[in-house]
């Protein structure tokens, strides 16, 4: 508490201004004012200094440099206090230029379907539309897929018409097969031939992209 | 030239995807090693420019037979090796004592090398100061003071400023935890002497001492914590052109749009611009008066419609509904 009250008159160092030879003074002036970069947390001070550098000198300028720094900091950016991470404050994007590391990602590799679409100009339906259609039968919104999705509409039903001919071939092949699970083997046959395309899109990236 | 690997199973295809090149980098690895005759000194520094630099950091003890500004190769190769883009090289030789050559890499390829020598009379280790030290994996603060840091052409002083920037920055972040400003790490450069020798680049860190001073903003004092480097600048080697350009290209999206027509004055206030289109004239409200308004004749059809909205609102209940009726009819 003792450098609040200190007093005016303490001025050791003699050819700095008296502002910032005062032991409780927080502002810093300088012949050029600094300039700062505060998302890197660095400060620019581009006053000239002497060809021989004292420590004295060098502790006084460092000193005026982090309390300009600090003081931008605190006085610009907004400040939020969480209880469990404490005290953070918010910076603002970095302005000096810095090289990458690596360079930019390459653009993927567009898929068979990609191409095909563009060339057909199909556009993506889950973008445009949205996944929920509404159905007219119950007045509700309702998934094209997914949990109770639209494709598996007739699946539950408690009666179901049986075609005798495909009955018949069922029965031959055996396995338990039956009419009621038809609809989700179909959709499970679908879903395995996406995933073989997936798969080969992939290989045909991994060979047309690994090489540069 | 690392050869091309193809993963053969899950944890080396992992390891393989973690350095690929992303939109968002991680913060930049650096490698520290060692020349063939390296000096204790050289040792000691590399160990403290460790310490500053942790966890973002790897150290190598063995010796190398490398001369970056001959042969970079090797250290392109440690530099894909590790996915360390910086690289510290310490040798001490006749010639050039006591150097510590600091070297960018882009896409595993030497951006740009500046060698530095280590004035031995100045240089204390970390060690060699008493005292607190600051947590390590602190973002510190960083200032460069000196008119020469700002010049506007391309020297051994700005590219310095450059490179030192991009070492000790630590992680790109948005938010800090206050607390943590804890290290101040700053770089001197006065003006060059008269009989012309080149200024030296002075490296100094403090740890930042914050008390109340009863304003908003703390009384900062600063207490050196060590290691204290001074610089003699060596041989440099700037960056390709293109390679350059290359590495400071912005992933699109990536950079905040500007807001047009908000503006900052001196004053500190925003100032916004709004764009009214022309004001329409014939719909303005001008003052009621019952002489001026229009007598209520149905001859036809069209006549009362146009009166449609004018009655809606002004007009008694039994105007609007007759104008309703007549529509129907």
């Amino acid at each position: 508490m003792e450098d609040l009250q200190t007093t005016p008159v303490m001025s050791s160092v003699p050819e700095a201004n008296t502002a910032n030879a005062d032991k409780s003074s927080v502002t810093v002036t300088k012949p050029i004012p600094h300039t700062y970069d505060l998302g890197n947390l660095l400060l620019n001070d581009a006053n000239p200094l002497p060809p021989t550098l004292s420590s004295a000198l060098l502790a006084t300028t460092a000193r005026e440099c982090a309390q300009s720094l600090i003081n931008q900091l605190l006085l610009t950016c907004p400040i939020t206090s969480t209880p469990t991470a404490g005290v953070l404050m918010t910076l603002p994007p970095p302005i000096t230029p810095l090289p990458r590391e690596k360079s930019l990602p390459a653009k993927k590799e567009e898929t068979k379907w990609e191409k095909f679409a563009k060339k057909k100009g199909i556009k993506d339906k889950k973008r445009g539309e949205g996944k929920m259609v509404f159905d007219e039968e119950t007045q509700e919104w309702v998934p094209k897929w997914g949990y109770k999705g639209r494709n598996k509409s007739g699946e539950g039903e408690w009666i179901v018409e049986v075609d005798e001919k495909k009955e018949k071939e069922r029965d031959e092949e055996g396995k338990g097969k039956t009419v009621r699970g038809e609809g989700r083997r179909e959709r499970m046959e679908k879903v395995k031939r996406n995933e073989r395309k997936q798969r080969n899109n992939e290989r045909k990236a991994r060979k047309g992209g690994g090489g540069g | 030239m690392l050869r091309q690997i193809k993963p053969k199973n899950a944890r080396s295809k992992r390891a393989l995807a973690k350095q690929e090149p992303l939109i968002v980098e991680n913060p930049k690895t650096t490698l520290l090693l060692r020349g063939t005759s390296s000096s204790s000194l050289v040792n000691d520094l590399l160990t403290d420019l460790h310490s500053l630099k942790r966890p973002h950091s790897v150290k190598f003890t063995k010796k190398n037979d490398i001369h970056p500004f001959e042969d970079a190769s090797s250290l392109e190769f440690f530099s894909q090796k590790n996915d360390a883009s910086l690289l510290v090289f310490g040798n001490n030789s006749k010639k050039r004592p006591h150097t510590l050559t600091f070297i960018r890499c882009f896409s595993g390829k030497v951006l740009d090398m500046l060698e530095l020598h280590v004035v031995q009379d100045t240089a204390r280790t970390l060690q060699q100061f008493k005292g607190e030290k600051c947590k390590t994996g602190v973002k510190p603060l960083l200032s460069f003071s000196g008119a020469q840091f700002e010049s506007p052409t391309l020297n051994a002083y700005t590219q310095a400023k450059n490179l030192f920037t991009d070492f000790f920055r630590g992680q790109e972040t948005t938010t800090v935890d206050v607390e943590g400003l804890q290290l101040l790490i700053s770089f001197f450069a006065g003006e060059d002497a008269e009989d012309g020798q080149k200024a030296q680049i002075q490296m100094r860190c403090w740890r930042i001492i914050t008390k109340r001073s009863g304003q908003k903003v703390p009384r900062v004092e600063v207490e050196e914590m060590g290691p204290r480097i001074d610089f003699r600048v060596g041989r440099i080697r700037e960056a390709e052109e293109g390679m350059w350009k290359e590495s400071l290209k912005k992933a699109k999206g990536t950079e905040a749009r500007v807001k047009k027509n908000v503006e900052t004055d001196i004053v500190g206030d925003k100032i916004g611009r709004i764009h009214l289109g022309r004001q329409d004239l014939s719909e303005l409200q001008t003052r009621k008066m019952k002489g001026l308004k229009r007598v209520r004749d149905t001859d036809g059809e069209e006549d009362v419609l146009e009166l449609e909205d004018v009655i809606s609102q002004d007009e008694d209940e039994d105007g609007g509904v007759e104008v309703k009726r007549q529509k129907v009819a």
